[in-house]
């Protein structure tokens, strides 16, 4: 089968052992394992597993540690960015991750073409802490006895080890202060169509669901990578129908509809009397940790950067020079990822933040950081 | 490529951060969030996030020259076995189960090992329970909190937790240090003076004890918590301090750093081992360290890292890192947590020696067996002082003889997690009062000059409100002569 640019596909793998153990029949994993095989990339990223609610990402050459691998997991809410730099790598990521690598492309500290990205629709990840607590708190469930988790019209479930399964809204949970992590509720980047191809169960229905993957081919790299992992008899694919295409654009938009009124809830108006008290107060117990920094998949700095060059600690300035310039740099290129937020060890939202003084500038310049190389970052565009 | 990820615990400190180890085919390290470690949430300080830096290789020696380790332990034992006055030291910077194997060895000399805090000693075993710890949720509950360390510098990742605290209404007293945003009062208190914070049963005093605390200052705050009702959390400094104090602690010895030095100047100690500890960075005057240790006729080191102790040792017996080791480690919360790695290079080095010294050898699962059944021992033990109900636990506290001379001001610790090990960070400046920059006429971006007996340094200054004549630094100076040194001050 010929793919294109453009198809919409509905896939698994063609191995029963993968597609029973990997999320959506396999695909994503397959097609991982196929590039690394094939030789059409030298490394492959992805997470292995630690427990049920967390994996950590390893970069490996081994096809068995891929096959190996977890799945798309909702508790880990790592950002795979920065693991990809200077390599030839094939890579699954959310829109964030991808988000990240697009930001380091533009940075120079990624070569895109040899970087193949598979995307994975993302409503929103939770913190794993968090989630146990909800476990116990909201669902009344033992976290050591949940064995999955799925989100399905609206609700949350977790499966236990005796079948169980319970669901309660999303809405409901997040409104307790549980659920998905700030930054995820007001993320507008829901299926990512900045990667190569972008994949997840959105839209799989009827005798599929639940075994197949839906997979949009965005570019020519996807076109590679898809008829790499089909020559090769690691997975089938077949068009989706438009009932299919319709219904993943139904769950889309009902996604983005949560993100407006996120959106409106957390970004309230700051009179601008009012703003520099606002982050000065939010930075007041900044411990200057630096993990901001070095968790950020846009940042691309290393040791010699702008935001620590001229920042000491006997500096007693009302707001550090490290957050005045990270403000600014960001302000072009944050993607909202959240990792700031989650490493912060005295709990600055860092993210909404940086989103908040980073959004008008980005809005005025109709941007949005990590979707294109085709648009260089506005602010060094015009420092030059 | 081809990666190892270890799961471990920082080494800053007590609180037993998690976090990820990653080690690449060329052997480069990178931290990574362990976001579902309970204790920190992924979260990681300064020191943490600069981890990869804090491991150094280190090689096994004999008098200076590299080594095979059975080599090392046969030198080892007849320089042991040739000496009558021997000292042991682990304050906790590697697992419980290389502790319990250490005090293995402490068994057949017949002697102890001492973990470096004489408070043990000073204070009846009932009454131990006050220095226990406690879990950080009821840091989050109390109604009052009086605070004896700087967080942000000392132990950053329980800032969050006051400020959850905060949030949930509790007030926050800042005792004796700089002003600190998260209070709500910073005072300036002696400590006859402690009453009128006003604590009680719904309060919480957090402190914390190490190598160089000053066991008058922790028996006056037990005391105020006995008084009061309040409960009392510890802090402490090291991966596994609080496993070094509970793990076989009948066997334990609790000498100060201070007493072990000053018995080997007057020639009672004549060997030192060590177990990952290095008194030349746990000391306040490294210098004066050095020139202790160099007395000795025997300095064996047992270390994972290279360190000031391990230039100056006889023998090094080199340990795998501390991420790589098979263990487990307890927090100051009561946590027991589990390394993911597998080396047991120490154990096994600690059960030869202890072969060769003519006592049982033993194998990492004992020693694991022997860590579980302390540990469970332990939590039967303490459940009856967790509420730090115990009486007369206080007695013969002097009073404060804090002598400052006229015009000299107190330098005084802020020990953190680059402090204890010595290591490079971005703070070499001493935190002074607004009174004092006036009085000294300094100008912004200025120099101060500091004097002591051993010198004098010039330094950045920060300015912070501060009790009168306090100068604080969190680096470690080498004008200092102890935790606390009598300063003259002069603008440069």
């Amino acid at each position: 089968m010929n793919v294109n640019v453009g198809d919409k596909l509905l896939g698994y793998a063609t191995d029963p052992g993968i597609r029973n153990r990997g999320a959506s029949g396999g695909l994503v994993t397959a097609v991982l394992a196929a590039a690394l095989e094939r030789e059409l990339v030298e490394d492959v990223i992805v997470l292995k597993h630690i427990n049920e609610y967390e994996a950590v990402p390893i970069i490996t050459d081994d096809v068995d540690e891929v096959l190996a691998s977890t799945g798309s997991m909702h508790t880990v809410p790592v950002n795979l960015a920065k693991h990809a730099t200077g390599k030839k790598v094939a890579m699954p990521g959310k829109p964030c991750d991808v988000r990240g690598v697009i930001e380091q492309a533009k940075r120079n500290e990624i070569d895109i073409e040899n970087t193949y990205i598979i995307g994975l629709n993302c409503g929103g990840t939770m913190h794993p802490v968090l989630t146990k607590e909800m476990l116990i708190n909201m669902y009344e469930l033992d976290p050591e006895d949940v064995v999955g988790e799925k989100i399905d019209k609206g609700k949350l479930f977790f499966k236990t080890q005796d079948g169980e399964e319970k669901g309660i809204s999303i809405d409901d949970l997040e409104e307790a202060g549980y659920g998905r992590r700030e930054s995820c509720r007001y993320c507008d980047v829901k299926i990512p169509v900045n990667a190569d191809i972008a994949c997840g169960n959105w839209g799989v229905v009827g005798e599929l669901a639940g075994k197949a993957t839906f997979c949009e081919v965005m570019n020519e790299k996807g076109v590679r990578l898809l008829e790499n992992a089909i020559e090769s008899g690691y997975i089938q694919v077949e068009q989706a129908g438009e009932k299919e295409i319709a219904i993943r654009e139904k769950v889309n938009s009902a996604m983005l509809g949560l993100v407006d009124k996120w959106t409106e809830k957390i970004f309230t108006d700051i009179p601008l009397q009012e703003r520099m008290k606002y982050y000065m107060e939010q930075f007041a117990d900044c411990i200057d940790c630096g993990a901001c920094k070095e968790a950020c998949p846009a940042c691309t700095c290393k040791e010699e950067s702008k935001c620590t060059m001229y920042h000491n600690l006997a500096d007693d300035y009302k707001m550090s020079m490290y957050h005045m310039v990270r403000l600014l740099h960001l302000s072009d290129s944050c993607v909202g990822c959240g990792q700031c937020s989650d490493v912060c060890p005295v709990d600055i939202p860092v993210t909404t933040i940086f989103r908040r003084f980073a959004d008008p500038a980005q809005k005025k310049h109709n941007y949005k950081a990590g979707m294109t190389l085709e648009r260089p970052p506005f602010l060094e565009v015009m420092l030059k | 490529m081809k990666e190892s990820v270890y799961q471990t615990y920082c080494p800053g400190c007590g609180i037993g951060c998690g976090l990820y180890i990653r080690k690449d085919d060329k052997g480069n390290l990178s931290i990574d969030y362990m976001k579902s470690s309970p204790a920190n949430l992924g979260k990681l300080c300064r020191f943490g996030v600069t981890l990869a830096h804090h491991y150094s290789e280190i090689k096994t020696t004999v008098t200076g020259s590299e080594a095979d380790v059975e080599d090392a332990i046969k030198a080892a034992e007849q320089r042991i076995q040739s000496s009558d006055s021997i000292a042991m030291l682990s304050v906790g910077n590697t697992c419980n189960e290389e502790h319990m194997a250490f005090t293995r060895i402490a068994d057949t000399l017949d002697t102890k090992v001492h973990t470096g805090l004489s408070i043990y000693n000073e204070l009846a075993s009932h009454c131990h329970g006050y220095l226990a710890g406690m879990p950080f949720a009821e840091m989050e509950k109390a109604k009052k909190i009086a605070l004896f360390v700087d967080p942000y510098v000392q132990y950053p990742l329980i800032v969050r937790r006051l400020l959850i605290a905060k949030n949930n209404g509790a007030k926050i007293l800042s005792v004796g240090t700089k002003k600190l945003n998260l209070a709500d009062e910073n005072l300036p208190l002696e400590p006859d003076e402690y009453e009128t914070l006003e604590i009680d049963n719904e309060s919480l005093i957090i402190a914390d004890i190490h190598p160089n605390s000053d066991d008058d200052h922790i028996k006056r705050l037990i005391a105020l918590a006995q008084e009061t009702g309040a409960k009392i959390h510890f802090l402490r400094p090291f991966i596994n301090g609080a496993g070094a104090s509970l793990i076989e602690k009948e066997k334990i010895g609790n000498m100060s750093l201070a007493q072990i030095m000053e018995d080997i100047e007057a020639g009672n100690i004549r060997t030192l081992v060590t177990l990952d500890s290095d008194p030349v960075e746990l000391l306040p005057d490294a210098e004066a360290a050095v020139e202790t240790l160099k007395k000795l006729d025997n300095l064996i080191v047992i270390s994972s890292r290279k360190s000031p102790v391990t230039k100056l040792a006889d023998i090094v017996i080199a340990t795998e890192p501390v991420y790589m080791k098979a263990g487990t480690f307890i927090s100051v919360e009561g946590r027991v947590q589990e390394n993911s790695g597998e080396g047991v290079d120490g154990i096994d080095a600690m059960s030869l020696l202890n072969g060769e010294l003519g006592g049982k050898t033993f194998d990492y699962q004992q020693m694991h067996y022997r860590v579980k059944k302390c540990v469970e021992n332990a939590e039967k033990e303490m459940a009856g002082h967790t509420d730090n109900k115990a009486s007369d636990c206080v007695s013969d506290v002097k009073e404060v003889s804090r002598s400052v001379p006229e015009d000299m001001y107190e330098l005084s610790y802020l020990y953190n997690p680059f402090m204890w090990f010595d290591q490079k960070d971005d703070n070499d400046f001493v935190i002074i009062d607004r009174k004092l920059v006036k009085e000294l006429g300094l100008k912004k971006g200025g120099m101060v000059l500091l004097s002591s007996e051993k010198g004098k340094i010039r330094l950045r200054y920060m300015l912070s409100d501060l009790p009168e004549g306090l100068v604080l630094t969190a680096k470690k100076l080498p004008i200092a002569t102890g935790a606390i040194t009598n300063v003259s001050m002069e603008g440069c």
